[in-house]
């Protein structure tokens, strides 16, 4: 059980990764790399890859993600070691009056793959949504062929919902969304806070 | 289904599916919303007190748009050409051939009549037909097992249920989330 004495310390900092602003100024460049990863692209993203410029990249993530919205909490992830932005993390549609936010997550930087940077990210978003914006639970959508993604945000406590079948289609045939979810007190539970 | 390309597409039994002008779906909405049953069935935001002027701003910038990625009809009634509701289609996608479907009949009159099925297959047939769409899907929150009828006679299928996504009247409830693909549309016509 944790010390209810004590704060958690740095909210949004993990051992190996910690979240900031979405700095566009920096962040434009890593973006527009990522887009020429289709492999990137289809595990995030589901609408066909748009060949957008650098700027059109900076452009569409300025006007998509503004600052002053009350409703989106959009996170760069960072690596320790040397800073340099490896992802992102959101929270987008929050809902105030019922609690419930979706959230979205990608890694862009391949080399960060399979280190559990991912899994880390994730932790300090869930941490960020359940104890500090007090949200009763959170909701993510995920391609059924993103088995990892799949594994990953199981063993952070969601648990899957729903699947719509046939949801999109790519590589000549169709393929399901599955959509997954997670209360505030199954996370309290599994990361060993009192419930009430 | 339609055999005959030059049918009306847009008519079914009870209603049919028009355009209608900002100035005639604002001064009904308005009128609809002071309803709060009707609000709480249709929205999870609160009941909001919306002027007619505000909802006709927001109606003429949408449609604006116009690039077919939202299709918004007003539902009329054949009998006495009564708007009486609305539907649309929001967030197409043409790549995936999917789209989300919102329905309101918002003459509490009306409820419980048909005439809210009757425009779902409708816009189906439209969905389907005209563009082509794979599948459809909606929302809708547990405790309006009427409309989840409807929607289940137009051959919609239970895919999954958000636990706890909100909370009315002092509990959380559940948020349903049904879908139709075309070839179960096809099946359920013949």
């Amino acid at each position: 059980m944790r010390d209810s004495t004590e704060l958690t310390g740095d909210l949004l900092r993990g051992k190996h990764i910690h979240l900031t602003a979405q700095d566009m100024e920096q962040a434009a460049q890593p973006y527009f790399d990522w887009a020429q990863d289709a492999e990137y692209q289809r595990l995030v993203e589901d609408g066909p890859p748009v060949p957008l410029s650098l700027k059109g990249t900076r452009q569409s993530n300025e006007e998509g993600w503004p600052e002053d919205d009350p409703c989106n909490v959009m996170f760069l992830v960072r690596a320790n070691e040397d800073d340099r932005i490896i992802g992102f993390v959101n929270l987008d549609y929050i809902s105030w009056t019922h609690g419930d936010s979706y959230m979205g997550i990608g890694i862009g930087d391949k080399t960060c793959w399979g280190k559990g940077y991912g899994r880390e990210a994730m932790e300090l978003l869930l941490r960020y949504a359940f104890t500090e914006l007090n949200l009763h639970r959170l909701s993510l959508t995920v391609f059924a062929y993103n088995e990892r993604a799949i594994h990953m945000y199981e063993k952070c406590g969601f648990k899957i919902e729903g699947v719509s079948r046939d949801y999109h289609y790519r590589d000549g045939r169709r393929w399901d969304l599955v959509s997954m979810g997670i209360l505030r007190g199954e996370w309290m539970e599994l990361n060993g806070y009192a419930v009430p | 289904m339609n055999d005959d390309p030059t049918a009306d597409l847009l008519r079914g039994r009870l209603v049919r599916l028009s355009a209608s002008s900002p100035e005639d779906i604002s001064r009904l909405f308005v009128g609809w919303i002071h309803n709060s049953e009707y609000w709480r069935l249709m929205s999870n935001g609160p009941p909001f007190p919306w002027t007619q002027e505000g909802v006709r701003k927001h109606i003429e910038k949408e449609a604006e748009k116009e690039d077919l990625r939202n299709v918004f009809f007003a539902v009329r009634t054949l009998q006495e050409d009564r708007i009486i509701g609305e539907i649309g289609l929001d967030g197409i996608s043409y790549a995936r051939g999917e789209s989300y479907v919102g329905v309101g009949i918002g003459e509490a009159e009306y409820w419980g009549k048909g005439y809210g099925t009757d425009a779902m297959n409708v816009i189906l047939r439209y969905a389907f037909t005209e563009l082509n769409l794979h599948r459809v899907s909606l929302t809708v929150f547990e405790y309006n097992p009427r409309a989840i009828r409807s929607y289940e006679k137009c051959g919609f299928r239970m895919e999954g249920r958000a636990r706890e996504a909100f909370q009315r009247e002092g509990r959380r409830w559940d948020m349903l989330h049904l879908g139709v693909l075309r070839e179960e549309w096809q099946a359920h016509h013949a």
